[in-house]
Protein backbone atom coordinates (compact mmCIF):
# COMPACT_ATOMS: atom_id res chain seq x y z
CA UNK A 1 0.00 0.00 0.00
CA UNK A 2 1.29 3.40 -1.07
CA UNK A 3 0.86 6.46 1.53
CA UNK A 4 -1.08 9.23 0.37
CA UNK A 5 1.04 12.22 -0.25
CA UNK A 6 -0.50 15.08 -1.40
CA UNK A 7 1.78 17.92 -2.61
CA UNK A 8 1.61 21.31 -0.53
CA UNK A 9 3.03 24.24 -1.97
CA UNK A 10 5.19 26.23 0.68
CA UNK A 11 3.29 29.77 1.22
CA UNK A 12 4.88 32.63 3.61
CA UNK A 13 2.89 32.94 6.89
CA UNK A 14 2.47 36.31 6.44
CA UNK A 15 1.88 36.28 2.34
CA UNK A 16 -0.77 38.85 2.53
CA UNK A 17 1.32 41.30 3.94
CA UNK A 18 3.84 41.08 0.50
CA UNK A 19 3.74 41.75 -2.71
CA UNK A 20 1.50 40.90 -5.07
CA UNK A 21 -0.84 40.01 -2.38
CA UNK A 22 -0.82 42.96 -0.47
CA UNK A 23 -2.86 44.88 -3.30
CA UNK A 24 -5.23 42.49 -2.42
CA UNK A 25 -5.35 42.81 1.03
CA UNK A 26 -5.01 46.80 1.09
CA UNK A 27 -8.53 46.64 -1.24
CA UNK A 28 -10.16 44.14 1.23
CA UNK A 29 -9.81 46.42 4.12
CA UNK A 30 -10.84 49.69 2.38
CA UNK A 31 -14.11 47.67 2.09
CA UNK A 32 -13.75 47.24 5.98
CA UNK A 33 -13.11 51.05 6.27
CA UNK A 34 -17.12 51.11 4.84
CA UNK A 35 -18.16 48.94 8.19
CA UNK A 36 -16.26 51.33 10.61
CA UNK A 37 -17.95 54.48 8.94
CA UNK A 38 -21.33 52.75 9.81
CA UNK A 39 -20.22 52.22 13.37
CA UNK A 40 -19.97 55.85 13.65
CA UNK A 41 -23.03 56.59 12.14
CA UNK A 42 -24.66 54.07 14.45
CA UNK A 43 -22.92 55.72 17.78
CA UNK A 44 -23.90 58.69 16.52
CA UNK A 45 -27.26 56.98 16.40
CA UNK A 46 -26.95 56.07 20.21
CA UNK A 47 -26.72 59.35 21.53
CA UNK A 48 -29.76 60.43 19.76
CA UNK A 49 -32.01 57.91 21.20
CA UNK A 50 -30.10 59.26 24.60
CA UNK A 51 -31.21 62.73 24.60
CA UNK A 52 -30.09 66.09 23.70
CA UNK A 53 -27.09 66.08 26.18
CA UNK A 54 -25.73 62.68 24.72
CA UNK A 55 -25.99 64.08 21.01
CA UNK A 56 -24.48 67.30 22.05
CA UNK A 57 -21.29 65.05 23.81
CA UNK A 58 -21.32 63.24 20.13
CA UNK A 59 -21.49 66.24 17.77
CA UNK A 60 -18.40 67.83 20.33
CA UNK A 61 -16.52 64.87 19.57
CA UNK A 62 -17.14 65.45 16.18
CA UNK A 63 -15.56 68.57 16.13
CA UNK A 64 -12.64 67.76 17.21
CA UNK A 65 -9.02 67.49 15.88
CA UNK A 66 -9.32 63.39 16.26
CA UNK A 67 -12.21 63.15 14.68
CA UNK A 68 -11.50 65.32 11.77
CA UNK A 69 -8.31 63.25 11.19
CA UNK A 70 -10.16 59.39 11.65
CA UNK A 71 -12.86 61.08 9.06
CA UNK A 72 -9.79 61.76 6.91
CA UNK A 73 -8.11 58.51 6.74
CA UNK A 74 -11.78 56.87 6.42
CA UNK A 75 -12.29 59.12 2.85
CA UNK A 76 -9.15 58.28 2.11
CA UNK A 77 -9.89 54.29 2.69
CA UNK A 78 -13.33 54.71 0.54
CA UNK A 79 -11.84 56.43 -2.22
CA UNK A 80 -9.34 53.47 -2.78
CA UNK A 81 -12.95 51.24 -2.06
CA UNK A 82 -14.53 53.18 -5.02
CA UNK A 83 -11.65 53.54 -7.35
CA UNK A 84 -11.18 49.18 -6.80
CA UNK A 85 -14.72 48.91 -6.70
CA UNK A 86 -15.26 49.96 -10.04
CA UNK A 87 -12.13 47.86 -11.50
CA UNK A 88 -14.12 44.73 -10.43
CA UNK A 89 -17.07 45.43 -11.73
CA UNK A 90 -16.37 44.92 -15.33
CA UNK A 91 -14.98 41.49 -14.25
CA UNK A 92 -17.87 40.09 -12.60
CA UNK A 93 -20.41 41.41 -14.89
CA UNK A 94 -21.83 39.84 -18.25
CA UNK A 95 -19.58 41.38 -21.69
CA UNK A 96 -20.88 44.72 -22.62
CA UNK A 97 -21.40 44.44 -25.97
CA UNK A 98 -22.41 47.69 -27.77
CA UNK A 99 -22.86 48.21 -31.53
CA UNK A 100 -20.94 44.64 -32.17
CA UNK A 101 -18.23 45.42 -30.15
CA UNK A 102 -17.07 44.63 -26.83
CA UNK A 103 -16.60 47.98 -24.67
CA UNK A 104 -12.99 47.51 -23.03
CA UNK A 105 -12.61 46.75 -19.12
CA UNK A 106 -11.13 50.17 -18.58
CA UNK A 107 -14.00 52.22 -20.09
CA UNK A 108 -16.27 50.18 -18.28
CA UNK A 109 -14.90 51.48 -14.75
CA UNK A 110 -13.81 54.93 -16.37
CA UNK A 111 -17.70 55.43 -16.68
CA UNK A 112 -18.65 54.01 -13.81
CA UNK A 113 -15.96 55.93 -11.81
CA UNK A 114 -17.74 59.15 -13.41
CA UNK A 115 -21.16 58.11 -12.27
CA UNK A 116 -20.13 57.82 -8.70
CA UNK A 117 -18.36 61.67 -8.95
CA UNK A 118 -21.95 62.82 -10.33
CA UNK A 119 -23.64 60.78 -7.75
CA UNK A 120 -21.64 62.19 -4.64
CA UNK A 121 -21.20 65.46 -6.62
CA UNK A 122 -25.13 65.48 -6.49
CA UNK A 123 -25.84 64.74 -2.97
CA UNK A 124 -23.42 67.35 -1.53
CA UNK A 125 -25.52 69.83 -3.79
CA UNK A 126 -29.25 68.79 -2.93
CA UNK A 127 -27.78 69.54 0.75
CA UNK A 128 -26.12 72.85 0.08
CA UNK A 129 -29.08 73.53 -2.09
CA UNK A 130 -31.77 72.58 0.81
CA UNK A 131 -29.45 74.49 3.33
CA UNK A 132 -29.21 77.87 1.49
CA UNK A 133 -33.13 77.75 1.01
CA UNK A 134 -33.78 77.17 4.32
CA UNK B 1 -36.08 -17.43 -24.39
CA UNK B 2 -35.89 -13.56 -22.47
CA UNK B 3 -36.23 -10.79 -23.75
CA UNK B 4 -34.93 -7.56 -21.96
CA UNK B 5 -36.88 -4.38 -22.56
CA UNK B 6 -34.51 -1.14 -22.79
CA UNK B 7 -35.56 1.49 -21.10
CA UNK B 8 -34.25 4.99 -21.35
CA UNK B 9 -31.87 5.50 -18.48
CA UNK B 10 -33.19 7.92 -16.24
CA UNK B 11 -30.48 9.45 -14.40
CA UNK B 12 -31.72 11.17 -10.87
CA UNK B 13 -29.83 14.35 -10.07
CA UNK B 14 -30.43 14.74 -6.37
CA UNK B 15 -30.97 18.34 -5.81
CA UNK B 16 -28.70 20.81 -5.30
CA UNK B 17 -28.15 21.83 -1.80
CA UNK B 18 -29.32 24.88 -1.20
CA UNK B 19 -26.64 27.18 -0.28
CA UNK B 20 -27.70 31.05 1.47
CA UNK B 21 -24.39 32.48 0.66
CA UNK B 22 -26.50 34.50 -2.44
CA UNK B 23 -28.09 36.54 0.78
CA UNK B 24 -24.68 37.27 2.04
CA UNK B 25 -23.23 38.50 -1.48
CA UNK B 26 -26.49 40.29 -2.20
CA UNK B 27 -26.22 42.32 1.16
CA UNK B 28 -22.04 42.87 0.53
CA UNK B 29 -22.88 44.07 -3.18
CA UNK B 30 -25.37 46.31 -2.59
CA UNK B 31 -23.55 48.16 0.20
CA UNK B 32 -20.37 48.07 -1.67
CA UNK B 33 -22.28 49.87 -4.67
CA UNK B 34 -24.37 51.99 -1.98
CA UNK B 35 -20.94 53.28 -0.69
CA UNK B 36 -19.41 53.47 -3.94
CA UNK B 37 -21.51 55.85 -5.02
CA UNK B 38 -22.41 57.95 -2.24
CA UNK B 39 -19.70 57.28 0.02
CA UNK B 40 -17.35 60.01 0.13
CA UNK B 41 -20.02 62.60 0.01
CA UNK B 42 -21.47 61.00 3.31
CA UNK B 43 -18.22 60.90 4.73
CA UNK B 44 -18.11 64.43 3.79
CA UNK B 45 -21.39 66.01 4.53
CA UNK B 46 -20.83 64.40 8.10
CA UNK B 47 -17.97 64.25 9.03
CA UNK B 48 -16.42 67.73 7.63
CA UNK B 49 -19.74 69.89 6.71
CA UNK B 50 -22.48 69.40 8.91
CA UNK B 51 -19.92 69.26 12.42
CA UNK B 52 -18.59 72.24 11.49
CA UNK B 53 -21.06 73.71 9.43
CA UNK B 54 -19.31 74.59 6.42
CA UNK B 55 -21.47 75.03 3.37
CA UNK B 56 -24.42 74.61 5.70
CA UNK B 57 -26.53 75.70 8.48
CA UNK B 58 -24.72 75.64 11.34
CA UNK B 59 -28.82 74.42 13.22
CA UNK B 60 -28.80 71.31 10.51
CA UNK B 61 -26.58 68.88 13.11
CA UNK B 62 -28.32 70.31 15.90
CA UNK B 63 -30.68 67.79 18.12
CA UNK B 64 -34.27 68.67 16.59
CA UNK B 65 -33.02 68.58 13.00
CA UNK B 66 -31.74 65.59 13.40
CA UNK B 67 -34.28 64.09 15.39
CA UNK B 68 -37.10 65.17 12.70
CA UNK B 69 -35.01 63.62 10.02
CA UNK B 70 -35.09 60.38 11.96
CA UNK B 71 -38.89 60.36 12.89
CA UNK B 72 -39.35 60.63 9.32
CA UNK B 73 -40.05 56.98 7.83
CA UNK B 74 -38.10 57.93 4.74
CA UNK B 75 -34.89 58.93 6.89
CA UNK B 76 -35.46 56.02 8.90
CA UNK B 77 -34.92 53.76 5.96
CA UNK B 78 -31.95 55.87 4.82
CA UNK B 79 -30.07 55.76 7.84
CA UNK B 80 -30.93 52.06 8.17
CA UNK B 81 -29.24 51.11 4.36
CA UNK B 82 -26.55 52.78 5.12
CA UNK B 83 -25.59 51.73 8.29
CA UNK B 84 -26.69 48.14 8.14
CA UNK B 85 -25.70 47.93 4.49
CA UNK B 86 -22.50 49.44 5.61
CA UNK B 87 -21.90 46.80 7.88
CA UNK B 88 -22.94 43.51 6.45
CA UNK B 89 -20.22 44.35 3.18
CA UNK B 90 -17.37 45.11 6.13
CA UNK B 91 -18.54 41.83 7.08
CA UNK B 92 -17.94 39.93 3.60
CA UNK B 93 -14.98 41.72 2.97
CA UNK B 94 -13.39 40.55 6.31
CA UNK B 95 -15.07 37.18 6.60
CA UNK B 96 -13.20 36.02 3.34
CA UNK B 97 -9.72 38.05 4.08
CA UNK B 98 -9.53 36.53 7.53
CA UNK B 99 -10.85 33.08 5.84
CA UNK B 100 -7.61 33.37 3.70
CA UNK B 101 -5.50 34.57 6.12
CA UNK B 102 -6.67 31.19 7.97
CA UNK B 103 -6.99 33.23 11.38
CA UNK B 104 -9.13 31.00 13.16
CA UNK B 105 -12.25 28.29 13.07
CA UNK B 106 -14.72 29.20 10.35
CA UNK B 107 -17.25 29.37 12.77
CA UNK B 108 -15.50 31.80 14.86
CA UNK B 109 -14.62 33.79 12.06
CA UNK B 110 -18.79 33.62 10.78
CA UNK B 111 -19.33 35.02 14.11
CA UNK B 112 -17.16 37.60 14.60
CA UNK B 113 -18.20 39.52 11.41
CA UNK B 114 -21.72 38.00 9.80
CA UNK B 115 -22.66 37.82 13.90
CA UNK B 116 -21.79 41.13 14.69
CA UNK B 117 -23.18 42.62 11.13
CA UNK B 118 -26.76 40.65 11.83
CA UNK B 119 -26.43 41.97 15.49
CA UNK B 120 -25.64 45.87 15.08
CA UNK B 121 -28.42 45.50 12.58
CA UNK B 122 -31.03 44.49 14.77
CA UNK B 123 -30.02 47.09 16.85
CA UNK B 124 -30.21 49.73 14.49
CA UNK B 125 -34.01 48.52 13.55
CA UNK B 126 -34.46 48.48 17.53
CA UNK B 127 -33.23 52.36 17.99
CA UNK B 128 -35.45 53.32 14.57
CA UNK B 129 -38.49 52.18 16.37
CA UNK B 130 -37.37 53.20 20.31
CA UNK B 131 -36.35 57.06 18.64
CA UNK B 132 -40.49 56.44 17.28
CA UNK B 133 -42.25 58.30 14.43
Amino acid sequence: MSERRPFHRQQARRWWAHKPYLAYTVRELSGVAVALYGAILLAGLICLWRGPEAYADFQRILRSDGAFAVHLVLLAAVLWHVVTWFQILPKTMPKLILGGRQVPQRQVTAIALLVAMVCSAALLVVVVAIGAMS
Amino acid sequence: MRTTVLRPTVLHHPAPKRSIAPVFWLLFGAGGMLSALFGPALIILTGFMLPHGWGVPASFSDFPHVLAFVHHPIGKLLVLAVIALFFWHGAERLFLTLKDMRAGPLLVLRLLTYGVAALLTLVTIALLLAIGF
